[in-house]
């Protein structure tokens, strides 16, 4: 088994003995039925006492042959309204960045919580799409509305 | 007296008698409701601990003979002081000071001190050894010579003297615990300094030290866990010093973590020893006071120290579960008899299955491995809820889900173990929906929102091992939950059904889009009982069971979509379910999927949805988010209808309504229900737009370039026909909703979503004038939230009509000219400047430019006065920003305007002339901008525009670039205060020959504007 499955296998192991409330993570199966460990399926609550809390966005992380050397691929799906995330869904974060922070010792745990961080606590000079970072520099109170409807449309089923 | 510890002078007297006081006062209960006079008391005795006088003061403390408290301090004050001071101690004192403190642990160990001082001076005596300046061999074994000895003993006197049958037998039960002290403190602080540790030798000491140590603090745990063992064989169990054993046991897990860091330096004998030492802790799981401490200890070590098992260790686990008291704490606790103080035991059990994994199946099955699995699947019926108070069954679950995961990938089919871990599978999925049963409305009345969450949190994990164990026992698996759900809805057990249902929709995952499970389906779908409940009328269904339902008819679309028969019936208790609030979102996501899917099957029972509809609309559930989903659903099928008289027919019914409520808002917002007239006014926009998205559906789209061109607003049925009265009822409620409405960004998106609508078609209720585009477009004031929606909307207008680009030049140009006003405001008045206006009007420019740069280049009257020079100026002015967005954009449309090129003479002409003008003023921006003035993340676009300059105009560019590179001068102070050029000549034509060189090419091109960037920034890395 490669270095990368070998990897995935155990982050599953980690993520189902010891997981942070309320996030999902697990592969997608394959036609079979089989597990894809490459592509996983998440979800991540929004943060108690933000503005994100009552929502679950969904997202889907995409590992690379390379990884852990190489960060995997985290896109929210569908596309997320937030300053720091690319119209496709992909998330702009320094420790997903081969050439910022990532680290082949960061776990799926500490991806997912630092997303979750993001939500709340976007970065400003890294702007990944025009319309909520505008609208967070420009016009706080609709840029609250807004998160608030997507948090309405992000519902747990 | 020894020198480092003189308590002679008046100040060592006052200081030690003041530290007395200071300890008795921290102490005294009076105080202790007082913390600002604890916190005064602290920082006296920190700071008494760091004085000249701080060994005095830890010895005096030290033999207080009244207080506890007192020689606790004592101690802790020796280890500040260690830490402190030991770098200004000589080699002598510090033997004297280890010396001293080995003297009076034996002591205070030998006159039966309480385990709170052992343990404090066991830590100081630990913090003296993790120093080079105090070289030891053996601590453990020193320490326990003394103990032995009743006074210090040396290191070499101590080697020389046997451990394992000389000194640990001569070891009582009190020098047997504060030796493990001092084991586990010196064990601890390797690991705390492998975590903090440099390459410095300083560092890695007390890795040696513990290394040193690790056969002998093992031995420690065998002596000490084989005499309680002894003992309690002949004096019962009542007998055994229950925290020795725990302490034996802690010391075992804490050597086993300093191995986890040091695994290649330890010997094999000590690998052994460690695995000895498990066996030991193994068999005092048979001894009821120490058996869930041992559990416990065992569990982790499967969880992180797989190593320390071998065959036999194993084998007497498995006994130890399978036939003895650990066997009947778990049957109590899946009986319900015992809760969570045996936990412990099922953990370890789980531990172990979840450690043999698949090796736990063998054909046949050993004897204790039977007897285990029967407790693994006895967990199942543990009673109360899983994850509430039944905390056994979400652990027995994750491993059968690791084990039904594993099975396809580890194992073949023929493989004899197959089929009897798919009959352990098999048997979980019948036991399972027990545990699946959502809570009665009394239960959960009582729950906390996390205990509902971690219900829920569980009720997914169940159907994730469902969906893992379907590959495996194939359409059998659903037939269970079909026939569970058939008789239930037959007898009316809702919750049973509930649940049924809720796994039904969570296999749909595995079987919707084939038709393995469709017969099952069909077994509930097409019963009598399911067409009572699609009949409608009071069926008792309760909340919850309907909410199920109503998401496992999404979850089934495909299914639906081959038996539409279904359909008619499946969205009355869609539409019905829209009115609990609980069920309405997930409604309204039903109907949209099932009306886009199977729109044309729908059509003869679209008055009935309309009726619906009407219905729907008044109740408090017709929110934002469930209303518009409900109106795109019903577009979609009026699309399907086949004239447009019918559409028109119906779409007046609807539209008349949000007039209406376009007429309400706007009462509303003038009085004090202000904020609800807006929201009102969002939702009709909304709903409005959801209409447009119904209307062209993916089915029916048609790609605008395969139209014949007949302009660009073609008379039509909608526009001057039977249907115009559909398009004027929908442009009056947004003129009500936009004219004189307090805008926001909410109704701009909506509206510019209503415009959007109709740019893929030329004929339909929402294909509308161009001028209305670009009047509403224009119609907003510089700075306004919501510019990069209007201009993208602008962009996205002008795409539409890009095969007759001409034909609305006139609209381009206004367009162009209104993005030319906004830049030169912003230009002229700089506190006007808006990054999202000069984004959008960039991006807007950029996206035009490829299909109607005539537009820009080439003015129709030539005495016109063209916006062009304002607007390539503003593109300058943008990149010499530092707002990131405009700056991307900036750069993109140089790309555009680089790459420009024409098969006319005139368009050429004008292309280049514009070429001629810009690129210089272009390449001596980026000069600047890379020359270390711009910020690291906008590096990349700089180089985007300059590479593809280079590589499309190196005529004009490249003796604009030396220009600008001549003209650039950056300067640094010297140590002697001269300015000092940063760029020689020389460097400056280098970079310009490599980019050249480089040819446009993305990697070599970044790397020497990244060079560049790094030299004029005076940083040497590349990172900063």
């Amino acid at each position: 088994m490669s270095l990368c499955q070998n990897r995935l296998q155990e982050e599953r192991k980690q993520w189902r003995r010891d997981h942070p409330f309320g996030f999902v993570a697990k592969p997608t199966r394959t036609a079979q039925g089989g597990l894809d460990l490459k592509t996983w399926e998440c979800a991540i609550p929004g943060k108690t006492g933000t503005l994100w809390e009552g929502g679950l966005f969904k997202m889907k992380v995409v590992f690379p042959d390379e990884y852990p050397t190489k960060p995997p691929k985290c896109k929210f799906d569908p596309a997320l309204f937030h300053p720091n995330v690319y119209p496709s869904g992909t998330v702009c974060l320094s420790i997903l960045n081969e050439e910022e922070d990532w680290r082949p010792a960061i776990t799926i745990k500490q991806i997912l919580l630092g997303i979750q961080d993001l939500l709340d606590d976007p970065n400003p000079e890294s702007p990944a799409q025009a319309d909520a970072y505008n609208l967070f520099k420009k016009d706080r109170p609709a840029y609250e509305r807004k998160v608030r409807q997507v948090v309405r449309e992000n519902q747990p089923n | 007296m020894m020198a480092w510890m003189s308590n002679k002078g008046l100040g060592a007297r006052d200081a030690i008698s003041e530290a007395h006081m200071l300890v008795t006062e921290l102490y005294n209960p009076a105080n202790q409701r007082d913390p600002a006079r604890i916190n005064e008391i602290q920082a006296r005795l920190q700071q008494l601990q760091k004085t000249e006088h701080a060994w005095s003061i830890a010895d005096s403390l030290l033999q207080n003979e009244h207080s506890s408290q007192h020689r606790f301090m004592g101690a802790l004050t020796f280890t500040v002081k260690i830490n402190v001071s030991w770098n200004e101690i000589d080699e002598n004192a510090a033997a004297e000071i280890l010396q001293h403190l080995i003297n009076r642990f034996v002591h205070i160990v030998n006159k039966g001190e309480q385990a709170l001082v052992v343990r404090k001076l066991a830590s100081s005596l630990v913090a003296i050894i993790k120093n080079p300046s105090t070289p030891r061999k053996q601590a453990v074994w020193q320490l326990a010579a003394s103990l032995v000895n009743g006074e210090y003993v040396s290191d070499e006197l101590a080697l020389g003297v046997d451990f394992q049958e000389r000194i640990l037998p001569a070891l009582n039960a009190n020098a047997s615990g504060a030796l493990l002290f001092f084991s586990i403190a010196l064990a601890e602080e390797a690991i705390r300094a492998e975590s903090e540790a440099t390459y410095r030798a300083k560092d890695q000491y007390p890795l040696h030290q513990a290394l040193q140590s690790m056969k002998a603090g093992l031995y420690l745990v065998q002596f000490v866990l084989n005499g309680i063992m002894q003992h309690s064989q002949k004096f019962g169990d009542d007998a055994i010093d229950a925290a020795l054993a725990a302490e034996a046991m802690s010391s075992w897990k804490t050597w086993l973590s300093f191995h986890g860091i040091r695994s290649r330096s330890v010997p094999e004998d000590v690998d052994q020893l460690a695995i000895s030492c498990g066996k030991t802790i193994i068999e005092t799981l048979r001894v009821p006071s120490l058996s869930e401490n041992a559990a416990s200890i065992l569990t982790q070590a499967f969880e992180s120290r797989r190593w320390v098992f071998d065959a036999s260790s194993l084998s007497l686990v498995a006994e130890v579960l399978a036939f003895s008291i650990v066997t009947g704490h778990i049957t109590a606790v899946s009986n319900g008899d015992e809760g969570l103080e045996s936990m412990a035991f099922v953990d370890l059990l789980i531990a172990y299955v979840s450690h043999l994994y698949l090796d736990v199946f063998t054909v046949p099955l050993s004897p204790h491995h039977e007897a285990i699995l029967r407790l693994v699947h006895g967990i199942f019926k543990t009673p109360g809820y899983a994850s509430i108070d039944d905390l056994g069954t979400p652990r027995a679950l994750e491993f059968w889900s690791e084990i039904a995961e594993s099975v396809l990938d580890d194992l073949k089919p023929d493989d004899p173990r197959y089929d009897l871990i798919k009959s352990h599978l098999a048997e979980v999925v019948l036991i399972l929906p027990s545990k699946l049963l959502y809570p009665t409305s009394e239960d959960l009345a009582d729950w906390s929102d996390e205990e509902r969450s971690e219900f829920g949190a569980f009720r997914h994990e169940g159907c994730d091992y469902l969906l893992a164990a379907y590959p495996i026992i194939g359409v059998e698996l659903v037939t269970v939950f079909q026939r569970s759900a058939t008789s239930h809805l037959q007898g009316g057990d809702w919750r049973n059904f509930e649940t049924a249902m809720f796994c039904i929709a969570q296999l749909s995952e595995a079987v919707d889009d084939n038709c393995h499970a469709d017969q099952c389906l069909d077994g509930i779908f097409g019963s009598n009982a399911f067409a009572r409940l699609c009949a409608g009328g009071e069926t008792g269904m309760p909340v919850k069971a309907r909410q199920t339902l109503v998401d496992s008819f999404g979850k089934y679309e495909f299914y639906f979509e081959r038996h539409s028969s279904l359909l008619p019936g499946v969205l009355n208790i869609l539409f019905e379910s829209l009115s609990f609030e609980l069920c309405a979102q997930a409604a309204s996501r039903s109907i949209l999927t099932l009306s886009k899917s199977c729109a044309r099957l729908l059509t003869s029972d679209l008055p009935v949805f309309l009726d619906q509809l009407d219905k729907f609309r008044s109740m408090p559930t017709a929110t934002a988010s469930t209303m518009p989903k409900v109106l795109e659903g019903i577009a979609t099928i009026i699309q399907t209808l086949s004239t447009d008289e019918e559409k028109a027919q119906t779409l007046e019914r609807i539209l008349g309504f949000f007039v209406q409520e376009a007429n309400t808002a706007r009462e509303e917002v003038t009085g004090p229900a202000h904020e609800h007239g807006r929201l009102r006014g969002h939702l009709v926009l909304s709903c409005i737009a959801s209409i447009g998205k119904g209307l062209r559906s993916e089915t029916d789209l048609t790609s605008i370039d395969d139209l014949p061109d007949e302009g660009p607003y073609p008379a039509s049925f909608w526009n001057s026909g039977p249907g115009a009265e559909s398009q004027r009822l929908l442009t009056e409620a947004m003129r009500l909703l936009i004219v004189g409405f307090p805008v926001d960004n909410g109704i701009i998106e909506a509206a510019c979503d209503i415009l959007k609508a109709g740019y893929t078609e030329r004929a339909g209720l929402f294909v509308f004038p161009p001028s209305m585009t670009v009047d509403f477009i224009k119609s907003f004031p510089l700075g306004i939230s919501g510019t990069d929606i209007i201009m993208a909307t602008a962009s996205s207008f002008l795409a539409s009509h890009a095969s007759h680009a001409m034909q609305i030049r006139a609209q381009a140009e206004a367009l162009t000219d209104h993005v030319a006003r906004l830049f030169s405001s912003m230009l002229q008045t700089p506190e006007l400047y808006d990054p999202e206006t000069a984004n959008a009007g960039i991006d807007f420019l950029a996206r035009l430019l490829p299909k109607y740069y005539q537009v820009l280049f080439i003015p129709m009257e030539s005495n016109a006065e063209s916006p062009l020079a304002v607007l390539l100026h503003f593109i300058l002015h943008a990149l010499s920003r530092p707002d990131p967005l405009p700056l991307r954009a900036a750069s993109a449309f140089c790309v555009a305007l680089v790459d420009l090129r024409s098969t006319s003479p005139e368009a050429t002409n004008a292309i280049d002339s514009v070429h001629q003008e810009f690129i210089p003023r272009l390449c001596y921006t980026i000069v600047q901008q890379i020359a270390g003035q711009c910020a690291r993340s906008d590096m990349k676009f700089f180089s985007d525009a300059l590479r593809r300059t280079i590589f499309k105009k190196m005529a004009l560019a490249r003796p604009a670039l030396k220009a600008a590179l001549e003209d650039l001068n950056p300067q640094f102070t010297d140590n002697n205060g001269q300015q000092v050029p940063l760029l020689s000549p020389q460097d400056k034509s280098r970079f310009l020959e490599s980019l050249v060189i480089a040819r446009g090419a993305a990697a070599p091109s970044i790397d020497l504007v990244r060079d560049l960037w790094l030299k004029c920034r005076r940083v040497e890395f590349d990172y900063v």
